[in-house]
């Protein structure tokens, strides 16, 4: 038998492949502004993050075009197949991390232009931000590999994300009775959710990596049954 | 009697002549699926190898066929799909020093038993070609001929318009039976070829790449057709076309070429069998991965 037969289409494949996870980068880059653009109150950060969504969706448009190409003149079956059916899911997550990026920078405006309510707050909120980015390098490698061990761990990281955004919640109950400090308190608890999301949304490429290896679709035990 | 009556009786009929002429028959009770829902074996390979000569083209074959399937067969070029589809219907008979060794039921007995006839064998098992062959005859004459042979004179009108509606053929001949088949299109040349293996009222009809000198659109009417034909037939198809295999049939075997240790010798090897949406989206061995996608030839 021949080697090395459709090699153009192989090689598309995989830049797409690279492409659409390379739409993860941008995202964790995204994350780290939004979270920054928290820390600080920083509107103007905010407004970027808001208007580089762009090139996020872009890249969604782009990607899933040439794979519905593929589809259309290459007739991908089995490992390919699979793929590409991942990594159109895969991209939509990615689009939707971002919105949850763009959701949070257009609320900062919201909550006024003085620095933060309670320091406490802002901290569970970055540690959920920081634990969110590890989520999603990881998912990024866990795709690269192949690898359905380290893409199942994410469920175990993701509740670390959970306890904290539930620790947020406590948090804002206690804020007291300051009327501007609640308003704040409550948006803050929006971005919390905002961020447990995107951490989800890592969880779902985890699932597509399995989905790629064993050809079954499962959602991972825990991913929806939060463990308390 | 409605017309799909009329035709049942005549199968069983034909079957039960063929039962007094040879061990090989299908029995009206067999066409049912057992209580159980086990689907029930059209033919049961046991470790089947075909030799020209002395020299396997096909070995180690072992693959059921189920009653009411499109079974696929698929592989690179001398792998012995045509081979183990001739088998199926012995047209290797027809070939001087060819062997079949291994055990090939049909409907639980043994095709190349000592008593089998395989003319007989033949009518209960059609055979559909790659390339359209009718008879220089008219179109007509080109359907009655099988029915003709065997004496069925009755109402052979009837017999005729029903092969040719069962082929989807009728609508476009039925104001011309008498036009030689030459003047149709190869399309239709194929549809009537159709027309002609089921005619007869067989059990099974093998087909050997027969939209391979087809255009699209042909190949699509042919491709409606067997998912039609296999309501009341049991088809295997010997296909180059992959995707033409994941669209029509239910089960997929893969055979690929083997060569001994020194290269000198090679034969085709049953390398995995199952239903065709595994087959074309999660297939078990490598060798079935890369086939399908194309990435080995």
């Amino acid at each position: 038998m021949a080697e090395g037969v459709r090699v153009q289409y192989q090689e598309e494949l995989e830049r797409l492949e690279a492409s659409a996870l390379g739409g993860l980068d941008m995202v964790s880059a995204a994350l780290e502004r939004t979270l920054e653009a928290i820390e600080h109150q920083d509107v103007e950060l905010a407004q970027l993050v808001v208007a580089d969504d762009d090139r996020i969706d872009g890249r969604y448009l782009e990607v899933h075009q040439s794979l519905i190409a593929l589809l259309a003149t290459q007739s991908p079956v089995a490992t390919d197949l699979r793929l590409i059916s991942a990594l159109l899911h895969v991209l939509k997550s990615i689009e939707r991390m971002g919105d949850q990026c763009v959701n949070i920078c257009k609320m900062i405006p919201l909550s006024g232009n003085e620095p933060p309510a309670d320091r406490e707050m802002v901290k569970l909120i970055l540690s959920m931000g920081a634990q969110t980015k590890t989520l999603i390098s990881q998912a990024k490698r866990a795709f690269e590999g192949r690898d359905v061990e380290l893409a199942r761990d994410l469920v175990r990281q993701d509740d670390v994300v959970d306890n904290l955004n539930r620790e947020c919640f406590r948090l804002a109950l206690e804020i007291g009775d300051d009327a501007d400090k609640r308003e704040w308190a409550m948006t803050m608890l929006l971005a919390a959710r905002a961020i447990e999301r995107i951490a989800d949304n890592a969880v779902d490429i985890g699932e597509q990596v399995a989905f790629v290896v064993t050809g079954l679709f499962r959602e991972f035990e825990d991913a929806s049954h939060p463990s308390q | 009697m409605t017309q799909d009556e009329s035709r049942a009786g005549s199968g069983r009929e034909v079957r039960e002549a063929a039962a007094t002429r040879a061990s090989i028959a299908v029995r009206p009770d067999e066409f049912q699926h057992g209580a159980s829902g086990k689907r029930e074996k059209v033919f049961e390979m046991k470790g089947v190898e075909v030799l020209y000569s002395g020299v396997s083209a096909v070995k180690g074959i072992s693959m059921d066929v189920h009653r009411n399937d499109v079974t696929a067969l698929i592989g690179p070029s001398g792998c012995g799909k045509s081979t183990l589809l001739r088998c199926l219907n012995r047209m290797n008979d027809l070939i001087p020093d060819a062997d079949v060794q291994g055990e090939l039921l049909y409907h639980g007995e043994d095709l190349y038993g000592p008593n089998v006839d395989p003319v007989q064998v033949r009518k209960l098992i059609g055979m559909v070609f790659q390339k359209p062959n009718p008879f220089p005859k008219s179109i007509y004459d080109n359907v009655a001929f099988g029915p003709r042979i065997l004496g069925r004179k009755d109402d052979l009108d009837a017999t005729v318009e029903r092969a040719l509606r069962g082929a989807a053929l009728w609508d476009e001949v039925k104001d011309r039976l008498d036009s030689n088949a030459f003047g149709l299109s190869g399309g239709q040349q194929q549809r009537l070829c159709i027309a002609r293996c089921i005619a007869v009222e067989p059990d099974t009809i093998l087909m050997d790449e027969p939209c391979s000198a087809l255009d699209p659109i042909s190949t699509g009417k042919i491709e409606d057709l067997m998912i039609e034909l296999k309501e009341e037939f049991s088809i295997v198809i010997v296909t180059h076309n992959m995707q033409q295999a994941a669209r029509v049939s239910d089960r997929t075997a893969f055979l690929m070429v083997e060569l001994d240790a020194d290269e000198q010798n090679r034969w085709g090897r049953l390398v995995e069998y199952d239903e065709t949406e595994k087959i074309f989206t999660n297939p078990s061995d490598k060798r079935t991965e890369d086939y399908v996608s194309g990435k080995v030839g």
